[in-house]
């Protein structure tokens, strides 16, 4: 892999860190000293993809703007990669009139038509409309294709399964990607699923999977590459399961007391580990990755300011944009 | 005059009694040749009836009743 | 010289495919999707011919996947095309809700403005033929309900066709449904309304506006789809006795036109509701609640005729004691002139 893509898949990573991080901070300062989770800058539930980035980064670093992306309540990583405005995506995230959707939608509903980016907070029923998406972009000749990524607790809905015989029978130019962080809550894998690899179910539906392992970035990023170039060329969907790492809870304020390997996640992070196999490998150096993480964070702050300075919409608006 | 004549709906059976299910103008109507004028039914197989020619309809078997494949089912004239 | 007729019967179903199909003529971006809609012409004619005039591209069969073909319609249609997806029974809703009012109602809301959903979910609905508790329901109060999607339901061939044009123009999601009684299938026992005069040409029914079918002085029925044939039935009864109904055919359920009702009830000054959708908690109640938040004067009491709040019954005997027929609207009228 040439050094660039390394060191992009890198600052891709870090710059969704540093989102998620300054989410994080803001998200819990004001709703002190009894835990109220509809107060503060940014009210009501937030889902967080710290440790998810390996599989954002590698599965977007294959798409551009014409590309389609469904995504999960889990989304920022997923919208950051495949290139939301992060003003945009700040406002919305903190309820306000500039955001992708006016304050109307919040974190886990973001639509931003400028990438073909949506996202829902029913699990699993990101899938279905990604096929329409997919079906539009083939009739259309552009070469587009579709992105539909859910967890892997939502491997066991009705609407993966639906879509996974959809897509192969119209063989549509799709790319289901589960993201098997081990926890559907508090759920753990081994109490939801009955196989031990959704690649797996992909040959029940007569569509190649893979199974990536570790959390691994450039795993991501070789598999993607035949799963998107197989869809592109007409070629039809395929299935990425990647075992990636749930950082933090599922919601924040989530104690994850049912969580027994809790202690040694951190040393889990995928970030780190990267940093040092690239700076190992002399793609990066101390400095630059300074540079990248400190540009990460400037960025951020930049839109968190823009969002935060952004007006809150007017409540007699509040019937507004039911319908077109 | 031309007739109107129930389609062969069903090929083993062609002397098979379907329904004339609808009639979709009124006795005494102008039509054109190829104006929808009727529905028929043979079991749940249904085919639509056009007018043969322009001009007058006369309905002879009226809407609900028999007949068979074949049968002149009215006139158009 | 002989003039092409510019007005001829069909059946509601035939109605249905020519609009349709006028649409998918003008319009590439149109396409059918749904169980049988191809070779069968939809279960209850909403698209036959439709496959052979314009192919397998854009009438497509679908497996039995309400809840993926449905999302696909919702994702195509979030793209810059504009599905008509049929749900074969409107009673099916159960297993793909989901998509239908969190998502295709939600996403124009969700994104601020920024996304809209240009498609037509069409469904069957209505009982009267022994179908049973899960294949006889009408529901329409239940979408109805729940925000982001228009709802339509015509009583009539022409209303059919006009709805339907209208909806799939619609840059919002539409909820068409079609009373299987009104279709005119040979199949099953035809109704009155079922075969009427429709326009040849490409025509609009304002979505949102009800529809005076018969002015009356003394009572308004104000009611919908087969109900409406119904209700003129008894009209026309009462007519001689002199009881004068007038019955409003409300034809959209959302937007709903609050002030055609209360425009007819404040000129009777009486009301009947007639709804093949259950009783309680429902549009019935919503007319109701109309006529009394806008303060209309009323020389009576309203009545509901309704399906009660069971599920329908199998036996003939059991499932027209429940539906809102001609017996149970013409006590209702009667019983609120006095």
């Amino acid at each position: 892999m040439e050094d660039k893509t390394r060191a992009d898949l890198y600052t891709t990573m870090v710059q969704i860190r540093a989102f998620e991080e300054a989410i994080l901070a803001d998200y819990h300062a004001d709703k002190k000293p009894a835990w109220d989770i509809g107060a503060g800058l940014i009210p009501g539930e937030m889902h967080l993809s710290a440790g998810q980035e390996p599989v954002a980064a590698g599965v977007c670093a294959h798409l551009d703007n014409r590309d389609a992306v469904t995504a999960t309540h889990r989304p920022h990583h997923f919208a950051i990669a495949h290139g939301m405005d992060l003003n945009k995506l700040a406002a919305e995230i903190y309820g306000r009139e500039t955001g992708l959707g006016r304050g109307r939608g919040g974190h886990m509903h973001l639509f931003d038509p400028m990438t073909h980016f949506s996202c829902s907070g029913i699990i699993a029923e990101g899938y279905p409309p990604a096929l329409g998406q997919a079906l539009a972009f083939k009739r259309q000749g552009t070469g587009a294709i579709a992105v539909a990524v859910t967890g892997e607790g939502a491997a066991n809905q009705g609407a993966f399964h639906e879509s996974l015989n959809l897509a192969a029978l119209w063989n549509l130019p799709v790319v289901f990607v589960v993201e098997d962080n081990d926890w559907a809550i508090s759920v753990p894998r081994a109490a939801s699923t009955s196989v031990l690899s959704n690649a797996d179910r992909a040959a029940a539906y007569g569509i190649p999977g893979i199974r990536v392992e570790d959390n691994a970035v450039e795993g991501v990023y070789d598999a993607a590459d035949e799963a998107v170039q197989r869809a592109r060329s007409g070629g039809g969907p395929t299935l990425i399961e990647v075992h990636t790492l749930r950082l933090w809870g599922h919601f924040e304020g989530d104690a994850q007391a049912y969580r027994p390997e809790l202690a040694e996640v951190p040393a889990r992070d995928p970030i780190p580990a990267y940093e040092q196999q690239l700076i190992a490998d002399a793609v990066l150096d101390e400095t630059k990755v300074e540079q990248l993480r400190a540009e990460a964070r400037q960025r951020v702050e930049a839109a968190l300011e823009f969002a935060k300075s952004s007006p809150t919409p007017d409540p007699s608006t509040a019937t507004q944009y039911v319908f077109a | 005059m031309a007739d109107v004549v129930f389609p062969g709906l069903s090929t083993d059976d062609p002397g098979a009694e379907g329904v004339v299910a609808t009639w979709f103008v009124d006795d005494g109507a102008t039509v054109v040749e190829g104006q929808l004028i009727a529905e028929v039914a043979v079991d749940k197989v249904d085919a639509e009836v056009v007018a043969p020619a322009g001009g007058t309809v006369r309905i002879i078997v009226g809407e609900g009743e028999g007949a068979r494949q074949g049968s002149v089912i009215g006139t158009v004239g | 010289m002989t003039t092409v007729e510019t007005t001829r019967r069909l059946t509601g179903a035939k109605a249905m495919v020519e609009a349709i199909a006028q649409e998918m003529e003008r319009d590439p971006s149109v396409i059918v999707l749904g169980e049988d809609v191809g070779a069968y012409g939809g279960i209850f004619g909403s698209t036959t011919g439709l496959l052979d005039t314009f192919g397998p591209e854009r009438v497509l069969d679908t497996p039995i996947s309400e809840t993926a073909f449905i999302g696909l319609g919702i994702g195509a249609a979030t793209e810059g095309m504009r599905p008509v997806v049929e749900l074969m029974f409107v009673d099916f809703f159960g297993v793909c809700m989901d998509q239908i009012y969190n998502h295709m109602a939600k996403i124009h809301f969700e994104s601020g403005g920024n996304v809209r959903v240009p498609m037509v979910l069409m469904t069957a609905v209505g009982g009267g033929y022994s179908d049973g508790a899960q294949h006889s329901q009408c529901l329409w109060g239940t979408f109805a309900h729940l925000p982001g999607m228009k709802v339509v339901v015509p009583s009539n061939p022409a209303d059919a066709k006009g709805l339907m044009t209208a909806a799939i123009r619609d840059d919002n999601p539409v909820i068409y449904l079609f009373h299987k009684g009104l279709q005119g299938l040979v199949w099953m026992a035809k109704q009155s309304r079922s075969v009427g005069d429709v326009p040849a040409e490409a025509y609009e029914v304002e979505i949102g506006k009800a529809a005076v079918v018969r002015e009356g002085a003394d009572v308004t029925v104000v009611t919908l789809s087969l109900s409406v044939q119904h209700a003129l039935e008894v009209a026309e009864e009462l007519a001689p006795e002199g009881v004068d109904v007038e019955v409003l055919d409300l034809r959209s359920l959302v937007p709903l036109d609050r002030d055609a009702i209360v425009a007819s009830v404040g000129k009777t000054g009486r009301l009947v509701v007639v709804d093949e959708d259950y009783q309680s908690f429902g549009l019935s109640g919503e007319i109701v609640a109309t006529v009394a938040e806008r303060g209309v004067a009323l020389k009576s009491a309203p009545v509901r005729v309704a399906v009660p709040d069971v599920p329908i019954p199998y036996a003939r005997e059991l499932e027209y004691a429940v539906l809102p027929r001609q017996d149970r609207i013409r006590a209702a009228i009667r019983k609120v002139v006095g």
